[in-house]
């Protein structure tokens, strides 16, 4: 268990880390902090011949308040984001969904932004920029651009990121008025990935009917998953008079590729996964119904 | 009896002081928790190489060719040794406590022509570092011609392919007890009979060190030394000195920490012959330590293995009968030979029960997967068979499963006790123990929270396990144990053991026995062991016997020195012998204050003033003797109670109080006694809901890494509790062993609590491991509301 050599890089801006891998393509991956990537090539799983670290390039580095919502560095550490106030306040779903990524060690080195890049769908942080609409912030050798999450997570382990780009941060949007939060995951034990697990943030208008809520779904998929339609279907409705369970089942009708390994078939996960959104919508409810009642 | 605590821990009752019974802090605490043990990796030489296999990844083949080339053009690669270069210098290869005339499984150190399993050993590059070994074993080129491989155990003995064609068959060995038949009219005119077949999965021992060795030859002496992660030095010694034909006295193996060994470090495998058999030929040190991957790969499998049980009852839910046959699967290169192991299933299924009649089938087969190897308690399906088959027969017979334990449990008015497959059990407290755990659960009022929990939709449950094992094996190689100990000039003790750190803290209850025997403070004590240079040979830690065995090495070595202290003493201070005491390395006349001498004053008498010795005391404090077992076993017991919460809708288990109860004797040390306990039980949690070393109908092992191979982790485990139950075995200090047994009981008292929380539903669980899907699929959708 041991990596075959590679050579390191350590650029201090993004122009420079761009314009490595454009020089180098194929050969070179991106290190931001190597919580996937580094057990993969010590099983010689894979094999990179340069590695590009862009964890101490000061423009990827920092919370920041933005446009209302929050702006947070592609390597920003987990742990970072799991204790950030400013986190907290805008984008709650973060800081809940942070203590279930891996374990503590894992959080202490792994990236937000290595984490979305990777777009693993068993990931928390994907789960989280898809439901809150979040932004990417890219940079390749021509220039910068920003896609969304929807558009950004293309399938298993991919993005729309082109090979001479790289993530610079990404920025979440806040909810605002009587919002709630919450994260439900199931995993065969605590830092596992999940089975299944469900994201969810909803606003209640000052009749305790739904203005809008959004699910971002774990595990269920090639990709961080999203039931708009389910969405839908609750936003205008009288937050008491819907079933967390009719929630579950709706935002898995949708859903066409659910995976089966070794942990659970796609039955099984649609069981899980139906369970962890209504759980999850129960909590996330109770969650804004705090924030002062009509 | 009244006892105190001091303020070193030992405790003072009765004007005596003793540091045994005490919760001494470990000697080998201040190393390992400040991560500066020495391990196999930290073994560092002058000019060391190191080693890395190339391993099969096909299941079962045959080798057309190697083409060590390109791996060899490699800068910093030195060697690449395949089967022809190493397997003709194998001289003698069997495992000292196995014979040489078992009849064992052909081992090749290195795959010769066949291949025979994912992970199997191939060949063996030798460079300047790891990374160039990894490197060059990438490059080393074998052509296999790929054949059908044989996976499926159960289908194992009819299957055409054979795993080892010269064996004929893939059925290992079988054995048996009182035939089924003679029993049928028992059964049939039995008021309950209870039938089931029970699944265990494949899970190991998963120490936190892999495997690994340092061989350093030295050709100009002629001498060989390893550092080996191991549970018995001596072993790897002598097995070694057949394996290359060199004597034994020029061989030196040397343990100081093992990170764990559970019974894979017990025997030689074939990766450490190969090592073995490099050494010679590299022309400098070579060190392999096993990865992770390693390990789970080719380190070998336990726990694999089903059985049809059943069990008779009278209306009164007494036992009249019970039965066991059982089939396990050995993969292809099991160590030691299988079926003697297999066969303790069956002679230990009838349990601490009073069962009076029994039947037994035992077989095991070749599969085309890793080789069986010992796990801390490898009988231990025994209990879970039995222990399963008593929850669902309670179920069936509408009895609470602690009341039919109650009513079958061995008391000890009824000791000693043959079950009757000829075991005879005795000094145990089934009854007990199995009282004791239910009352630190309060099992009535358990019983109460768990029918308002289900009135509230939540399924509470709890499980109940009882076994009774035979520890400190009193036969061939296992049946003694030696000591030296020097009383230095200056007074310090050395204590010299064959034993070996490998997390069973015998370093600190050797100590602890020794302070008392001779009567000095603790930390005049120190021990040397691990290292066949200087210490006298010993089986090692297998079977439950290092604590048990090395209280007899260590009382018969201390005593001779004892009783020479006091006689110097009594001659110095003008006293009789008897009036002489030693507390706290120190010689005082009893009554008499102020007559007093240090045991470092006896100690320079006896070296540096022989002339003012005592007649017919000899010079010098220093001591061997060699402990015999006075019998074949020394029996031990313990239950089981644990409770848990089920979700019905992911099929998630949460434990929520583990209890265990043991009698182990009088304890050395508490705080050991329960690290045995619970790292034993976490184990066996861990192999009921997590740990699965799982293949693909191909042979492809898919968990090879711990992404796959899941552990149970501290928040998976709750704070076990202890009770402790304390008879006296025959043996000295009354001392049992304890190594085993966690890993025996948790199991089934896991599996029962599951199926007892998910009884509302009907459930009935026969098969291991518990995962979350499995059990979601015994509650239907519709039972969800």
């Amino acid at each position: 268990m041991k990596p075959a050599a590679f050579d390191y890089h350590a650029p201090g801006t993004v122009e420079e880390a761009v314009a490595l891998l454009a020089e180098l393509g194929d050969d070179a991956k991106v290190l931001a902090g190597g919580q996937s990537l580094i057990p993969m090539l010590a099983l010689r799983l894979t094999a990179f011949d340069h590695l590009v670290d862009v964890c101490r390039i000061p423009e990827l580095q920092g919370v920041q308040q933005r446009d209302g919502g929050v702006r947070i560095g592609a390597a920003v550490r987990h742990a970072q984001v799991g204790t950030s106030p400013e986190v907290a306040a805008a984008a709650p779903l973060l800081t809940l969904a942070t203590p279930l990524v891996g374990h503590f060690q894992i959080r202490n080195r792994g990236t937000l932004g290595g984490a979305i890049a990777h777009a693993d769908p068993a990931a928390e942080y994907p789960a989280a920029a898809l439901a809150l609409d979040a932004t990417m912030d890219i940079a390749s050798p021509t220039g910068r651009r920003t896609l969304t999450a929807q558009e950004f997570f293309t399938d298993l382990w991919t993005t729309a990121m082109e090979p001479d780009e790289m993530l610079v941060g990404v920025t979440f949007p806040a909810w605002g008025g009587r919002s709630g939060f919450a994260v439900e995951e199931f995993a065969r034990r605590h830092g596992d990935y999940a089975i299944a697990g469900a994201e969810v943030a909803v606003e209640l208008d000052e009749t305790d009917r739904v203005r809008r809520c959004a699910i971002g779904l774990v595990a269920l998929g090639p990709t961080p998953e999203r039931p708009r339609e389910a969405e839908a279907e609750l936003v205008g409705r009288p937050v008491s008079e819907i079933d967390p369970a009719e929630v579950g089942r709706l935002a898995m009708a949708g859903l066409t590729a659910v995976t089966s390994d070794g942990n659970g078939s796609a039955d099984y996960r649609r069981r899980v996964g139906a369970a962890m959104v209504a759980r999850a919508w129960t909590r996330a409810v109770a969650d804004a119904s705090t924030e002062g009642a009509a | 009896m009244t006892a105190a605590a001091t303020g070193d821990g030992r405790v003072e009752a009765g004007g005596a002081t003793r540091y045994a019974g005490t919760r001494i802090g470990r000697v080998e605490d201040p190393r390992l928790l400040t991560g500066r043990g020495t391990y196999v990796d930290d073994i560092r030489l002058p000019g060391m190489l190191h080693a890395v296999f190339v391993r099969s990844p096909v299941a079962r083949g045959r080798i057309l060719g190697i083409d060590a080339s390109a791996a060899l053009a490699l800068p910093g690669v030195r060697h690449v040794f395949t089967a022809a270069d190493l397997n003709p210098d194998v001289r003698e290869q069997w495992h000292t406590s196995v014979g040489p005339k078992s009849p064992e499984t052909p081992r090749p150190p290195l795959a010769d022509t066949d291949v025979r399993f994912v992970g199997d050993p191939v060949a063996l590059v030798l460079a300047d570092d790891r990374y160039l070994a990894e490197d060059a074993a990438e490059l080393v080129e074998v052509d296999y011609e790929q054949l059908p491989a044989v996976v499926d155990y159960t289908r194992a003995a009819q299957a055409q392919e054979l795993v080892h064609e010269a064996h004929g068959s893939n059925v290992v060995g079988q054995l048996a007890g009182r035939p089924a038949a003679t029993l049928a009219d028992v059964f049939a005119g039995a008021a309950h009979v209870v039938t089931d077949t029970i699944h265990q999965q494949a899970h190991t021992a998963v120490p936190m060190e892999g495997r690994g060795m340092v061989v350093d030859y030295s050709a100009s002496t002629g001498e060989l030394t390893i550092h080996a992660a191991t549970q018995a030095p001596h072993e790897i010694r002598l097995f070694c000195s057949r394996l290359l034909g060199l004597p034994e006295h020029r061989i030196r193996v040397l343990m100081r920490d093992t990170g764990g060994g559970f019974g894979q470090k017990v025997m030689v495998q074939r990766d450490e012959m190969a090592l073995m058999l490099v050494a010679r030929r590299a022309g400098a040190p070579v060190k392999w330590v096993e990865d992770r991957r390693e390990n789970l790969l080719a380190a070998g499998m336990s726990r694999h293995e089903h059985a049809d049980v059943s069990m008779a009852f009278d209306p009164d839910g007494l036992i009249l009968a019970a039965s066991i046959d059982f089939v396990s699967d050995c993969g292809a290169y099991p160590t030691p030979w299988p079926v003697g192991t297999s066969a303790a299933v069956g002679m230990l299924f009838p349990g601490p029960y009073r069962v009076p009649a029994a039947s037994f089938t035992a077989t095991t087969v070749y599969t085309n997967t890793a080789g069986r190897v010992a796990y801390r308690g490898p009988w231990q399906f025994e209990t879970l068979a039995r222990e399963v088959l008593l929850d669902n027969a309670a179920r069936e017979m509408g009895m609470d499963p602690a009341e039919l334990r109650r009513r079958n449990l061995l008391r000890t008015d009824e000791l000693p006790f043959a079950n009757p497959n000829g075991m005879t059990y005795d000094r145990i407290t089934p009854l007990e123990t199995f009282e004791q755990a239910l009352e630190m659960l309060d099992y009535d009022a358990f019983r109460a929270e768990q029918a308002r929990a289900r009135e509230a939709g939540r399924y509470l449950g709890v499980g109940m396990s009882t076994y009774v094992e035979p520890s400190t094996p009193g036969y061939g190689s296992y049946a003694t144990e030696a000591a030296t100990i020097r009383i230095e000039p200056s007074g310090k003790v050395n204590v010299y053991i064959a034993g070996g750190s490998t997390g069973n803290s015998i370093e600190t209850t050797v100590v602890q026995l020794t302070a008392d025997v001779l009567g000095v403070a603790i930390e005049d004590v120190a021990t040397i062991q691990g290292d066949t240079a200087v210490t006298g040979f010993g089986a090692g830690t297998a079977g439950s016997r290092s604590g048990s065995m090395t209280a007899g090495a260590v009382r018969d070595t201390a005593t001779i020195l004892r009783e020479r202290m006091i006689a110097i003493a009594a001659h110095k201070l003008e006293a009789a012998p008897e009036d002489i005491e030693l507390v706290r390395s120190r010689a005082s006349v009893r009554g008499v204050p102020g007559a007093s001498v240090t045991v470092a004053e006896l100690a320079a008498t006896a070296y540096f003033d022989p002339y003012s010795l005592p007649p017919g005391v000899p010079a010098g404090l220093e001591a061997s003797a060699r402990y015999t077992a006075e019998t074949r076993s020394v029996w031990v017991n313990a239950a089981h109670v644990c409770t848990c919460e089920v979700d019905p809708v992911t099929g998630g288990v949460t434990l929520l109080r583990y209890i265990v109860s043991e009698d182990c004797g009088p304890m050395i040390n508490p705080s050991v006694v329960e690290g045995q306990i619970a790292g034993g039980t976490v184990q066996g949690i861990g192999g009921a809901l997590l740990e699965h070393l799982a293949y693909d109908e191909d042979g492809n092992p898919t968990a090879t890494t711990f992404v796959d191979y899941l552990l149970p982790t501290a928040t998976d485990v709750p704070v076990i509790e202890y009770g402790h139950i304390e008879t006296m075995s025959g043996g000295p200090g009354g001392y049992k062993g304890v190594g085993e047994g966690g890993a025996i009981g948790a199991p089934p008292a896991v599996v029962n609590a599951v199926a007892d929380a998910l009884a509302p539903f009907g459930a009935r669980i026969t098969r291991l491991p518990l995962t979350p899907e499995s059990l979601a699929a015994l509650v239907p959708p519709e039972a969800l509301r």
